[in-house]
């Protein structure tokens, strides 16, 4: 049996990819109709997801989720390949036929690689949220004394004697804040957390997607402006997850996060929507999606590596409304208008950016910016801002907690949830 | 780092099943003084894993702690004392905690646990 008596079926590539198109009318259809029907971009996408299913973002795996029977049989046709049965005539095909095994991307295995990847930190949140924080820890600690009344009256709300964990606590605003509590607060930040200790709170370094606290010792938790730095939607929902685990069976959790609908319009024209020219930073583990998840389909996962230009023109329908935010031909505000996505900027001034020294260093690698007229070093902090619904959507699909209360507040859209089980 | 949040702790390294409790080893312990609430002391009784505690509180030098403990002990008040200073008066200021399966250890600098773990422990 010669490779061309198989018909056109093997278009054997390089590394770990698989065959699945068939130019012979004998071959059988190994694929199912939606595979088939296509567009070329989109099957050259799948070949190199299925090449390096490691450089996607969780949502594209998840968007995949429809036809994972689809790459289920192609796993299962590599494989039988390799044991040398060719399925189209069941005989045997020589050795230099066998195809490589693909790896496997199946729903079974699907949510063990994907807890574990969903606590790994992605490349955007490491420089414009982490480094960031590190750098400007002491300044942004100055300016975050105001106690926003909402969290003051929850905390207040809780009984005498609880405990209280803040994920994400920053300069520990709020730790302590109920005299008659006791809080534990974590912060992914070294150097917010030292300036936490510095005023006596106990608190760790730890991260929120991941919390080191054994489950139901809590008895309430906060998360006050921290999910928005959180770039793909299942590291979000990880770290609810995570905040319901730690507290007690009717324990309460307040989430606050940055609204895109924001009171002061002016403002989110300070802030740099994330768009075409940004992706490159994204590319890597863990990208995160430029329009909402909620619009997530097959057909709108954008070609990252070659003839972007192109493929932008096909992803019209993804959004709402028709806007397309990778469009930079539509006009700002037609960006702005369905953009969850942006760098907001953090103007650290020279003589405090003197102090730390970090921003010589970032400025140099082009993390940071000097602005002269404003006499600051200007950092960039990642935001994926929430839509009207959104936190509650969130929130509203996991098992154990249910939604108490839910408002806007200060362009923020919040919630606090009670856990059930 | 107090033993309040040492008995919260648990190594969460990627399948790691028994993360708790934390081993300490101690470089610095310094002992500070805080208010005293029984009604606290209540609501953290049920709480805590009371071996994991006493423990923790030998290590970190206090033995004062009966080995078992029930709640009707929560009326005295030598033991409400006794509890007092341990869960929230002894500090590990410089030291580590030992993840009890893999042995890993995460570092105590200046009263504060350093939980994050690396690549490829998640």
């Amino acid at each position: 049996m010669t490779k061309s008596d198989l018909g056109g079926a093997h278009v054997i590539q390089n590394g770990p990819t698989c065959a699945y198109g068939s130019k012979s009318p004998h071959s059988p259809v190994l694929f199912s109709s939606p595979f088939r029907s296509e567009a070329a971009g989109r099957r050259s996408l799948l070949v190199r997801s299925l090449k390096s299913p490691r450089t996607f973002a969780i949502e594209e795996i998840q968007a995949f989720s429809a036809t994972i029977a689809s790459f289920k049989f192609l796993r299962d046709f590599c494989n039988m390949k390799e044991d040398g049965i060719d399925i189209s005539s069941g005989s045997s095909v020589t050795p230099e036929e066998k195809l490589p095994v693909l790896p496997p991307i199946t729903a079974k295995s699907g949510p063990v690689c994907l807890s574990s990847k969903v606590q790994a930190t992605p490349e955007i949140e490491k420089k414009y949220v982490h480094h960031v924080y590190d750098a400007i820890a002491p300044h942004f600690s100055s300016t975050r004394f105001a106690k926003w009344p909402k969290v003051q009256g929850f905390l207040n709300s809780l009984p005498t004697g609880s405990l209280i964990l803040d994920a994400g606590c920053g300069n520990g605003k709020y730790l302590g804040l109920n005299p008659n509590c006791y809080f534990v607060g974590c912060d992914i930040s070294s150097a917010l957390i030292s300036i936490c200790a510095d005023k006596g709170h106990e608190v760790l370094v730890a991260d929120a997607v991941n919390l080191p606290y054994r489950t139901g010792y809590g008895d309430a938790s906060i998360s006050i402006a921290v999910l928005h730095h959180l770039s793909t939607e299942s590291r979000r929902k990880k770290a609810v997850e995570e905040l319901i685990r730690v507290v007690k069976t009717g324990g309460l959790v307040l989430i606050t996060v940055w609204a895109r609908e924001q009171e002061d319009k002016s403002l989110v024209n300070k802030w740099t929507p994330l768009t075409q020219k940004y992706l490159e930073e994204w590319i890597g583990p863990g990208s995160p999606r430029i329009r909402s998840p909620s619009s997530i389909s097959l057909e709108s996962i954008p070609e990252m590596e070659e003839n972007s230009s192109e493929e932008q023109s096909k992803e019209g329908s993804a959004t709402r409304n028709g806007d397309d935010p990778l469009d930079e031909s539509r006009s700002e505000e037609g960006i702005r208008k369905n953009q969850q996505e942006y760098f907001v900027p953090w103007h650290l001034p020279y003589h405090r950016a003197e102090i730390s020294g970090a921003s010589a260093d970032a400025v140099a690698s082009g993390f940071a910016r000097k602005d002269d007229k404003k006499g600051a070093v200007v950092y960039d902090r990642y935001y994926h801002v929430f839509s009207e619904g959104e936190l509650e959507r969130l929130v509203s699909g996991m098992d154990g907690a249910v939604i108490v209360d839910k408002f806007y507040d200060k362009s923020n859209w919040c919630v606090i949830l009670e856990k059930t089980s | 780092m107090r033993l309040l949040t040492h008995n919260m702790l648990s190594s969460n390294i990627k399948g790691v099943t028994s993360g708790f409790p934390l081993r300490i080893e101690v470089e610095k312990v310094v002992q500070k003084e805080v208010e005293f609430n029984a009604d606290f002391l209540r609501n953290m009784f049920a709480k805590i894993e009371w071996s994991a505690l006493v423990e923790a509180s030998k290590t970190m030098g206090y033995s004062e702690l009966p080995d078992s403990a029930e709640s009707s002990m929560l009326d005295s008040d030598e033991f409400l004392h006794r509890f007092h200073h341990a869960l929230l008066e002894l500090h590990l200021e410089e030291g580590a905690l030992i993840c009890p399966e893999t042995g890993r250890k995460f570092p105590v600098n200046k009263g504060i646990p350093n939980m994050l773990l690396h690549e490829d422990e998640v």
